[in-house]
């Protein structure tokens, strides 16, 4: 042995190398097993870096699988004088260890892809949910008694409530003239309950617009956004509406809901309803009058 | 060891082992000798030393020390055997014959 290494550093027994060695070792086969420790650990302490041991052991490990498959092939003399003498090594020494590390490394990989395939799938599916705004409904504005109107800036004010929206199932927008509680200051208490019908006007002389046949959805028009920061308020804008219902000016905000999404919401309602508005009528005549429009965003708890 | 030796792959890597110890065939060396002078990594130069052992090219034998004094395990140790020296001899002479002709 002209060339033997004359180091003789000693492997860590507690180091990473180390345990590789030893875990590869036990997997070859039997009779094989403590030769290759053995001879393993004897040329791991020939590498002097950490680097170098490491490699070398990983290398070992690989080495174990090439060796259990060729093992039937190749039989080695054992190292052990107790294999050795049992002269014939038979496919029963044979360690099955690279097929459990391949099928357990193959259930690993399937079972990581199904974990990851699930994440997403609910993930996503919350995402969609919580992102998707809830179905709204719309109903008919009521007209409001005629004496109960208060006689504001032409005519009555008439509100338009947008209550009680759920989230998760889908919300019902309930939409009448109901007068809200947080109705302008200046409106003189307008809002009773509607009149049973022989309470309703018998004789009017002026008859307050508002929302008439065809007027939009007013679903479409409750912001995403405040829908699911949860925001409500009344906001209130005046439209000045022709004899036809059309608008003859563009509406403004008189009183703001304290949030400026629902502002906008309601103007582009009232902007969208032109031609759908029901004249004021004096002595049954349409004519163009200018009055508050309150539209109530309300979320149902 | 008698063992036949029509199952030996002969890949590069296995040529190049060959040919370490075909420098000097009456020397004995370690993998780590092996690795140092051709630098084939260890997970493909062990199986590879086995295949020839196996198929009777090499012989082993463990190193002639006590571990405890010298405070190290011992090595394996290969060397060629007569039937191996001829096979490896026959190996590269045909493929020298093959790139000359």
């Amino acid at each position: 042995m002209s060339r033997r290494n004359e180091r003789s550093t000693q492997p860590d027994p507690n180091g990473v190398a180390h345990w590789l060695i030893l875990r590869a070792a036990r997997r070859a086969p039997e009779s094989l097993a403590s030769r290759l420790e053995e001879e393993w650990l004897a040329d791991l302490a020939s590498r002097s870096s950490a680097l170098s041991r490491l490699r070398f052991a990983v290398g070992c490990c690989w080495a174990t699988l090439v060796i259990v498959s060729d093992y039937p092939r190749n039989r080695v003399p054992a190292a052990s004088s107790a294999a050795a003498a049992r002269g014939l090594i038979t496919l029963a020494d044979r360690k099955f260890g690279y097929f459990s590390l391949r099928s357990g490394t193959l259930f690993l990989v399937a079972g990581l892809h199904a974990a990851l395939f699930y994440g997403l799938i609910t993930t996503l599916s919350h995402t969609r949910s919580s992102a998707t705004p809830p179905d709204l409904q719309n109903q008919v504005v009521k007209p409001v008694p005629p004496e109960k109107l208060p006689p504001p800036l032409l005519s009555g004010m008439t509100m338009l409530t947008v209550p009680k929206l759920v989230v998760e199932p889908p919300p019902m927008i309930h939409v009448d003239n109901d007068a809200p509680t947080q109705v302008p200051d200046t409106l003189p208490e307008p809002y009773t309950p509607p009149l049973p019908p022989q309470a309703q006007p018998h004789v009017v002389e002026q008859v307050a617009g508002g929302p008439g046949a065809g007027f939009p959805d007013t679903a479409d028009f409750y912001p995403s956004q405040s829908i699911r920061a949860e925001e409500e308020g009344v906001s209130t804008v005046r439209v000045c509406v022709d004899p036809k219902g059309k608008l003859t000016s563009d509406p403004t905000t008189v009183r703001s809901s304290g949030s400026a999404r629902l502002d906008e919401g309601a103007l582009k309602l009232a902007r969208a309803g032109s031609g759908h508005y029901r004249a004021t009528t004096e002595d049954g005549q349409p004519v163009s009058s200018c009055y508050p429009l309150g539209i109530r965003f309300q979320l149902k708890k | 060891m008698g063992k036949k030796d029509t199952g030996v792959r002969m890949s590069l890597q296995t040529l190049r082992v060959l040919e370490v110890f075909l420098e000097n065939p009456t020397e004995q060396l370690a993998g780590s000798d092996v690795h140092r002078r051709c630098g084939i990594a260890s997970g493909t130069l062990y199986p590879i030393l086995l295949r020839l052992e196996s198929a009777g090219w090499f012989v082993s034998r463990w190193e002639s020390i006590d571990p405890s004094s010298a405070g190290r395990p011992r090595r394996r140790l290969y060397r060629l055997t007569s039937t191996g020296l001829r096979r490896a001899s026959e190996v590269f002479a045909s493929f020298n014959r093959g790139v000359l002709a």
